[in-house]
């Protein structure tokens, strides 16, 4: 007995000593007088509540760990492996390759993409040594090349040298760019913009900006491939509704509210998405309906004006001007400075609040360089040019009317495009049965009229499911084939001296986008060089798709 | 000042109570320090020749004799250039009266610009007023030296002993400096000034939603639209942000070279909104990504995007596969597959664009990313856009990486456990905020044994590491085709805008045609793809081919093969190799030291000396450091929220100003706020000191020395500097 007290001793000595030092460590923690009489007044009220307070932490601390535990074991689903059969299932793993080379269409399409030497503009010259009509460049209003916008690119240059060495954040936000988002205000009549490094990545950056889990979004069922990717980042609810229908936003939206009361979830945030000239077929939204409908169900508007900055209105505002909307109407306009400005860039305008939460959220506004000095004074003085000569649009204008009246004409197109769109999709029109796809006849230009594409006019109408991407009727058309001829065209067009352009699209799109070849207008050629152009292309056609009958 | 010695119970205090108001972190700075823009002197010399001339038939002339070229003397010996500086002003007139009667001769068009004009050169821009010691070179030239550059924006460096090599000696220990922890109090206090100002935020929160209503009116729910951004999303902005949003997005104007100017501003409103006060100060800059110096608004680089945008304007028109293809994007681009030794490569207009839309292109449904945990915000960007699977390994942490390997490729794919079509592992080269180097042999170690596939972002090494500035490949000594992808930006060594990816053909060609890049981006303009070319021919070294055929760049267009051939002609595959002559554009002209590779040469020494003077000299110090010796990213740790601000304040506002970069969560962990430096060859060794001097005393008042290991004295640390960064190893 005494004996194993005596082997036992040394172990009490410990423990005692080591609960001693607990204690004085204990009591030196600041507070920790105050935590002790609260365990020790609470034990004294009540035992079990002392043994119930150590079971819930003890619990505690374990949901933590194991939820810890969980990420790196997958839970349930973890199998059990020793090292040698690790190794073995790592010997026996064959990786796909990272890449598979391209087939030989690919091949063919790379090879086609024209290589122009020297300046690009209405006229450049391409690596064969000839020099073409450019009907596929963005070059709208024609400031590619301007001499005074060089000479301000140069200056500024000199002053600023080429790039901005750093994010905004961090010492490369610069006079300039202040002074471009503050002239994209001012030629928008917004509060502020801001101005992002490239055009794609802007509205990619400034859906997720705003747009978070659980808040809604109503979209277009043809945005643009970068909306796509915008929503898809942001990971909130997505509602769609037919491609440039504004009855089928109706509804859409009507369903919302119906089962956000049924539901009697919190209010949250929704945003209507949709563009003001749809990149994928040139259609032009209603902007005074969908103005009221945002207001009626009390939406945000997210309208990227992508095509249609620096392309229409009077002097290039885009779509609000044309409407005589006020921009302030549109919660976030996103527009591409490289596009519609011909520099590098995109911009999203809106109100003081709109902007500045940008300047923290917008991903590649916080985690990218800004744009170099000179980009963006060449897109002030493209504004400053667009301002003070209107006779830029109505040239545009006028070359836009007179190739649409040559190609609307025409046998074997078809053109989804707005008439005064001077982005022009040309869809092949094969007059047999199998190709059947409704064609509206286009619209005459009026802008309070909205064109829609497929309106449905029918009283049969049905919603498509606003759960799903995929129309509910989609358009039928041999993808393959078309986008064959349209090749054909390009290559003959390129022989008749005009350069035009397959819209290029990767297969990743949502809905499938029907091949088209894409025109974009430059108030840079005249109207006769246009009109020439437009017959070499119409010519064309009917030697290809016409021939293949 | 000297009492002024942050206790610690002190230093949290500094964060909440040390509003911009107070005289310590005023913006009003003692006169005599206002960048003024008055008279000039800086003087003209005769134009710097080089020594020999090409006799190539490719029109590569001597240096030019454009006003760029002069060299500054301190005003006391200015004697012998009297005749040269008024030579100097007559020919600035002229160019003033040229520019002014250009833009009349398009009167449609000449309508006053929004921006400020000014057309006078930077000679005329200088101060007299030196006294923040950012004008002239603290050491006047001798009569042999010659400098070519503007001081402020690249300064004047002469002595030889101030240069290193940027290598890896093999057999050291790849991991950087051991990463220390502060004292516990230091802990403490950083937790408990978050606590305390996250609860002053929230009492402050109650009572001014009660008393000032109208201020959260747009976090609340009005009138039938949710908040934009809610009270409770939006908190860490408002209540911990707003405190430091004076060191934040200053807006800055010229070139962000070795120096730059702030645009000063204040605030009347807690830093709610700030206002230009309409004055300038110019300040050493140790915050811009200009790691090679290639900011410049002079210099033959420079000249050359001049040239360029007279002849290209400013815009390529359009995407890459819808006519916006320039002849200047693909000699660019074969540039880039030659500097970093890779087959073929591929250029992007923006540099986070680069990883955000190409990612998408290599992986997909069913496979799987495994990404460095402090990977950048734009290939998480890209992770999440291609829709693979992710996981994360610790920093830098090669048994966290393999130990995930095992898992993941033994487990295959969450629930069905089918194997992974392919594993890609996405780490950068250089870590911008740890200055951690990618452990690169080790990662191709594994690379054999687990066959994944290896994407490697080089966006800050690249330029700034290895001896031949070709990044961390070059670095180690690693062959770069072990690598399957490069990615980099030219943001940041280059001083030009964009990204690129460098890979072997199969490759390029594929996401060419599959990446977002190609079809929906726009193209890279052509005086930023001309700066890529300058800067990088510079750093390579150009190499005159025997016989040019007098189309050699329409030929190296349309065939790729010839190109190959033109190449092979001479050391096709060496790297690192040098730039033929045909891979410029014909109408560059480059003078003689761009062409042997001597400036580039010496941009890449003097950028490795500064680097490891400031990383050793600040440890020697007694700093907490992160990263790698060789790293120009150079992170000091400050840990307390509020000593970042006052840290950046004072930075600002010494009789030197000097900028620096504060971060702080979430950009890091909670209690690791950080300063970092970003290291450039246009700093001379008096810059550094500079730095080292003024962190010196603010480290002191701050309480920032707690690192181990042998301290030295300032004194001692700049005299022996040389020494300093040639040691084998610091501890
Ligand atoms: C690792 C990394 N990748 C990409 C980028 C983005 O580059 P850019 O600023 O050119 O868009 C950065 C910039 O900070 C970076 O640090």
């Amino acid at each position: 007995m005494s004996g194993s007290a005596a082997t036992l001793e040394p172990l009490f000595t410990f423990l005692n000593y080591s609960y001693n030092t607990f204690e004085t460590n204990f009591y030196k923690i600041p507070g920790s007088a105050v935590v002790a009489r609260y365990v020790k007044s609470s034990h004294q009220n009540d035992p079990g509540r002392t043994l119930l307070e150590v079971i819930l932490i003890i619990f505690a601390i374990r949901t933590l760990l194991q939820s810890r535990t969980r990420a790196d074991h997958s839970g349930k689903h973890f199998i059990q492996f020793d090292e040698k059969e690790i190794d073995d299932l790592v010997d026996e793993w064959i990786p796909e390759p990272l890449v598979y080379p391209l087939d030989q269409k690919e091949q063919a399409d790379l090879a086609s993409v024209p290589v122009i030497v020297g300046p690009n503009g209405p006229k450049p010259k391409l690596a064969s040594g000839k020099t073409v009509v450019n009907l596929a460049s963005y070059n709208y209003t024609g400031l590619a090349g301007n001499e005074h916008i060089k000479e301000r690119g140069i200056e500024t240059l000199r002053k600023y040298g080429l790039g901005s060495c750093g994010p905004p954040g961090f010492y490369g936000y610069q006079d300039v760019h202040h002074q471009l988002e503050q002239d994209i205000a001012d030629f928008l009549g917004t509060e502020a913009a801001i101005v992002y490094s490239q055009s794609f990545s802007t509205i990619s950056s400034v859906i997720p900006a705003f747009c978070k889990r659980g808040d809604i979004i109503v979209a277009d069922r043809g945005v643009n491939f970068a909306i796509q990717k915008g929503l898809q980042i942001s990971r909130c609810t997505v509602r769609w509704y037919d491609h440039n229908d504004l009855k089928s936003l109706e509804q859409v939206l009507e369903m919302v509210e119906r089962e956000r009361r049924k539901k009697k979830s919190p209010l949250t945030r929704r945003f209507i998405v949709t563009e003001g000239i749809f990149d994928v077929d040139g259609a032009m939204s209603d902007l005074p309906k969908l103005v009221e409908l945002k207001q009626k169900y009390k939406y945000r508007l997210i309208l990227d004006e992508s095509v249609s900055f620096g392309s229409v209105g009077r002097t290039g505002r885009g779509l609000t001007e044309l409407y005589n909307v006020p921009a302030t109407q549109i919660d976030m306009l996103v527009g591409s400075v490289a596009n519609g400005l011909t520099s590098g860039g995109g911009f999203c305008a809106g109100s003081e609040i709109v902007v500045k939460h940008q300047r923290i959220n917008g991903t590649s506004f916080v985690f990218s360089a800004s744009m170099p000095a000179l980009l963006a004074v060449a897109a002030s003085e493209g504004i400053n040019i667009l301002r003070n000569s209107p006779s830029i649009l109505s040239t545009l204008q006028e070359n836009v009317r007179a190739v649409r009246s040559i190609l609307d004409r025409a046998d074997y197109i078809a053109i989804p495009s707005h008439p005064a769109s001077p982005m022009i999709h040309l869809y092949v029109r094969l007059p047999s049965a199998t190709f059947l796809m409704p064609q509206t006849p286009a619209t005459p230009f009026t802008p309070s009229l909205p064109s829609l594409a497929h309106s449905p006019t029918s009283p049969s109408f049905k919603l498509s499911n606003p759960l799903s991407v995929a129309p509910r009727d989609p358009p039928v058309f041999d993808a393959e084939l078309e986008e064959r001829l349209l090749q054909d065209v390009v290559e003959e067009c390129l022989a008749q001296g005009v350069l035009v352009t397959r819209a290029k699209r990767l297969n990743q799109e949502l809905n499938p986008v029907r091949p088209s070849i894409r025109l974009a207008l430059s108030a840079a050629l005249t109207k006769k060089e246009s009109e020439k152009a437009a017959n070499v292309v119409k010519a064309a056609f009917t030697k290809i798709v016409g021939k293949r009958r | 000042m000297e009492s002024f010695r942050a206790t610690p119970t002190f230093s949290f205090l500094l964060f909440l109570f040390l509003s911009p108001s107070t005289p310590f972190v005023s913006h009003s700075r003692p006169k005599g320090l206002y960048y003024s823009p008055s008279s000039t002197v800086t003087t003209f010399d005769d134009f710097v020749m080089p020594a020999s001339m090409p006799s190539s038939p490719m029109a590569i002339s001597p240096a030019m004799p454009t006003p760029s070229m002069f060299k500054k003397k301190k005003s006391t010996n200015a004697m012998s250039t009297a005749a040269s500086y008024l030579s100097a002003v007559s020919e600035a007139d002229a160019r003033a009266r040229v520019n002014k009667g250009s833009p009349g001769s398009t009167p449609a068009l000449s309508l006053s610009s929004s921006v400020t004009t000014s057309s006078e050169d930077t000679v005329l821009e200088e101060s007299d007023d030196n006294a923040s010691g950012l004008y002239y070179p603290a050491v006047p030239p001798t009569s042999e030296q010659t400098f070519n550059t503007v001081h402020t924006e690249f300064g004047h460096c002469g002595n030889e002993n101030y240069r290193y090599t940027s290598h890896h000696t093999p057999g050291e220990p790849i991991a950087g400096v051991r990463e220390q922890d502060p004292p516990y109090y230091v802990l403490l206090t950083t937790y408990l000034s978050y606590i305390l100002v996250i609860c002053f935020g929230h009492i402050r929160d109650f009572f001014g939603k009660r008393f000032k209503p109208s201020a959260y009116r747009h976090l609340m729910v009005r009138n039938g639209y949710a908040a934009l951004n809610s009270d409770f999303d939006s908190f860490y902005t408002r209540r911990l942000k707003t405190r430091l949003d004076d060191c934040f997005s200053l807006p800055v104007t010229g070139v962000p070279g070795r120096t730059i100017v702030l645009l000063d501003r204040y605030s009347s409103d807690c830093n709610v909104s700030f206002h230009p006060t309409g004055t300038k100060t110019r300040a050493l800059n140790i915050s811009s990504y200009n790691y090679l110096g290639f900011a410049q608004g002079n210099g033959a680089c420079t000249d050359a995007v001049e040239e360029a945008v007279k002849r290209y304007g400013v815009c390529a028109l359009g995407t890459r596969l819808e006519a916006g293809t320039l002849d200047l994007h693909q000699q660019a681009e074969s540039l880039v597959a030659r500097f970093m030794g890779m087959e073929d490569a591929l250029i992007a207009s923006m540099g986070f664009a680069t990883n955000s839309t190409i990612i998408p292109a290599l992986v997909g449904k069913g496979s799987l990313v495994i990404s460095d945990e402090f990977n950048h915000a734009s290939i998480r960007f890209g992770v999440r856009l291609s829709g693979a699977n992710v996981r994360m390994f610790k920093h830098n942490n090669m048994e966290s990486l393999e130990k995930l390997l095992r898992e993941v490729i033994s487990q295959g794919q969450p629930k069905t456990h089918r194997p992974w079509k392919k594993i890609l592992v996405l780490v950068e080269g250089l870590y911008s905020m740890e200055g951690s180097l990618v452990n690169l042999p080790r990662i191709l170690e594994l690379k054999q044994k687990y066959k994944f596939y290896l994407w490697v972002d080089e966006a800050h090494s690249v330029g700034a590491l290895g001896p031949h500035g070709r990044g961390v490949c070059d670095y180690y000594g690693i062959n770069p085709r072990s690598v399957d992808i490069l990615m980099g930006t030219f943001t940041k060594s280059f001083g030009a805008a964009g990204g690129y990816i460098a890979g072997n053909k199969n490759i390029i060609d594929r996401l060419r045609v599959s990446a977002h890049t190609g079809p929906y981006t726009e193209a890279m303009a052509p005086p930023v793809l001309t700066q890529v070319v300058a800067s990088m021919a510079s750093i390579m070294g150009v190499t005159m081919l025997p016989e040019k055929p007098a189309s050699s760049s329409l030929s190296l267009l349309r065939s790729p093969d010839s190109t190959d051939n033109a190449i092979t002609g001479l050391e096709a595959t060496a790297y690192p190799g040098t730039a033929p002559s045909s891979a410029l554009p014909p109408w560059m002209h480059l003078p003689q030291s761009l062409i042997d590779g001597s400036d580039g040469e010496m941009r890449l020494r003097r950028l490795a000396f500064n680097t490891r003077y400031l990383n050793r000299a600040l440890r020697k110090l007694g700093f907490i450091t992160y990263g790698n010796d060789d790293s120009p990213v150079v992170p000091l740790l400050l840990f307390h929220p509020g000593k970042m601000a006052v840290f950046s304040r004072m930075m600002r506002t010494r009789a030197t100003p000097i900028v620096v970069v504060v971060v702080a969560y979430p950009a890091t962990p909670l209690v690791t706020s950080r300063v970092r430096f970003c290291l450039s060859a246009s700093h001379t060794k008096e810059d550094v000191d500079c730095v080292i001097k003024a962190c010196d005393e603010i480290g002191d008042l701050l309480d920032l020395k707690h690192g181990d290991g042998e301290r030295w004295p300032l004194e001692e640390i700049i005299s022996r500097a040389v020494e300093l960064v040639n040691m084998k190893h610091v501890p």
